[in-house]
């Protein structure tokens, strides 16, 4: 049998990890709060890739324990408290972030390879009342109606090609750049990056026209799409 | 080629097993051998308005526990032959049920050679209407012009494509609108949503539209299903939404407000 020419093959790959800070080593405090996050958002938290972070000491197996029951992936700690026992449990200990790094003194040239792609979810059936579609680390295509009572979440853009009746909610996880659009909008709620208006504070906008929704200096702007 | 039809709404009382008397009654009339079972174990009703209410010896849950078998507790409808029905369990709760249970009645029935399997859902979304869904080809959604029932459509629909055994096998459920208690004098005065309306916010295809009659009442209270009424209104449209789930076409009526001359104010219903 013929041999391949290498064992391994190496290739770079990014990757979206959450980071997860430890505020409150108790575990009691941590397991509720892990119960509270399942409950609103459990399609985020099965399978999330997460990097540790404490300046207080703690018992690691223990959390470690905790939070893959809840269906997370603790992938590496960061280097710092959780260092010794992390490499006893197996985890990787990544550098620690440099702050100052994030300001660098000259803005470096944009690099000229493609940022990594996010993904896109394209749902062409109707978002009903009651059901919930969230897209990690991507935009949201419904190409047909989200009825009042549903909610279409995504970490990027939300685009509603048929009429918004529920709740649109983008930028879920902090990024304020993201939009909602919607061709025929009479949405019940609207959230960018946490910053939200319910249907009866909406006055801008008319009723079932096209619209966007996208955040000015902290503050929603509903305007229609020309 | 057997198909099972479940009968839901998520609401209460906007007419269910008037539908799901009407259109097994519909079907039997054209010859059809149908089986109507009704799921809302603990508040049966389906055979009071079937008129066998003092035939019932053994019921779903009878058969489901081995305490009788399937010929024994089919009813056998007064008027046609080929049309039987499972009664509820007025005596047992709902945890009575279970989905191997219900299965395996259904593929009796299968095996009985029975063509439409007409399964009757207890209001809601839990266990019984779960239960009730579960093994459906099709379905038909009973929704009043009005926005609760709407919603409550809007939620059933989504659970149809997602926790039924064919949304499982990814196979879609086929959705049938049926409007009731459809007042196209209130329509016109704002007070009820129009079918347009109901139509925009469920978007399936609309099987039929029954216009709100005092017959409905009556034909429950005598034990006869409307649609054998062929005079009343309401019973002409159940008739003709059975022919056109038989692929009949047939144009929808009942949606305008009807002019009435005046022999029709002074004599008409």
């Amino acid at each position: 049998m013929a041999r391949l020419p290498s064992a391994l093959e190496l290739k770079g790959r990014m990757l979206s990890a959450t980071r997860i800070r430890v505020l409150d080593a108790d575990p009691d405090a941590v397991a509720q709060q892990l119960q509270e996050l399942n409950r609103q958002m459990p399609q985020a938290i099965k399978g999330m890739v997460a990097v540790l972070e404490s300046e207080v000491a703690l018992d690691l197996p223990r959390l470690l324990a905790q939070l893959r029951a809840a269906g997370i992936q603790p992938l590496a700690v960061t280097d710092g408290v959780l260092a010794a026992s992390a490499v006893l449990a197996g985890l990787a200990v990544l550098p620690k972030d440099n702050r100052s790094r994030a300001e660098p003194l000259a803005p470096p040239a944009p690099a000229p390879v493609a940022a990594p792609r996010r993904a896109t979810r394209v749902v062409s059936e109707p978002v009903r009342s009651g059901q919930q579609v969230y897209v990690e680390d991507g935009d949201l295509v419904v190409l047909s109606a989200v009825s009042p009572g549903a909610e279409v979440i995504a970490d990027g853009c939300v685009h509603v090609y048929g009429p918004l009746r529920g709740r649109a909610l983008a930028g879920a996880r902090g990024d304020d750049s993201a939009r909602v659009f919607a061709r025929r909008f009479e949405a019940e709620l609207v959230a960018i990056a946490g910053v939200y208006t319910v249907a009866e504070q909406i006055k801008s906008a008319k009723k079932g026209e096209a619209t966007q929704v996208f955040l000015q200096h902290g503050k929603l702007v509903i305007e229609p799409l020309i | 080629m057997s198909k099972i039809i479940v009968t839901t709404s998520g609401k209460g009382g906007v007419g269910k097993t008037t539908t799901s008397a009407s259109f097994s009654t519909g079907l039997a009339a054209r010859g059809k051998k149908v089986a109507v079972i009704d799921f809302d174990v603990g508040l049966r009703n389906l055979d009071l308005i079937m008129g066998c209410e003092r035939r019932v010896v053994f019921d779903f849950v009878n058969v489901l526990q081995g305490e009788a078998n399937l010929r024994q507790a089919l009813i056998r409808d007064k008027t046609y032959d080929n049309l039987h029905i499972l009664a509820a369990s007025q005596t047992r709760d709902k945890d009575a049920l279970t989905l191997e249970g219900v299965e395996k009645v259904l593929n009796d029935l299968v095996a009985e050679g029975f063509e439409y399997i007409i399964c009757d859902s207890p209001a809601g979304i839990e266990k019984g209407a779960h239960h009730a869904m579960y093994f459906a080809d099709e379905a038909l959604i009973v929704t009043n012009p009005e926005v609760s029932s709407v919603r409550d459509s809007d939620r059933v629909l989504g659970l149809l494509q997602a926790k039924t055994r064919n949304a499982e096998r990814g196979i879609k459920v086929k959705e049938h609108l049926v409007l009731t208690r459809y007042n196209p004098e209130r329509v016109e005065k704002g007070e009820m949503l129009s079918v347009k309306d109901v139509q925009d916010i469920l978007a399936i295809p609309l099987l039929g539209i029954i216009p709100e009659s005092p017959t409905v009442l009556t034909s429950s209270n005598s034990g006869t299903p409307v649609i054998a009424d062929a005079k009343s209104e309401a019973g002409q449209a159940y008739a003709d939404l059975v022919a056109r789930f038989l692929g009949e076409d047939k144009p929808h009526r009942f949606m305008q407000v009807e002019k009435k001359g005046l022999f029709n104010k002074l004599f008409g219903n």
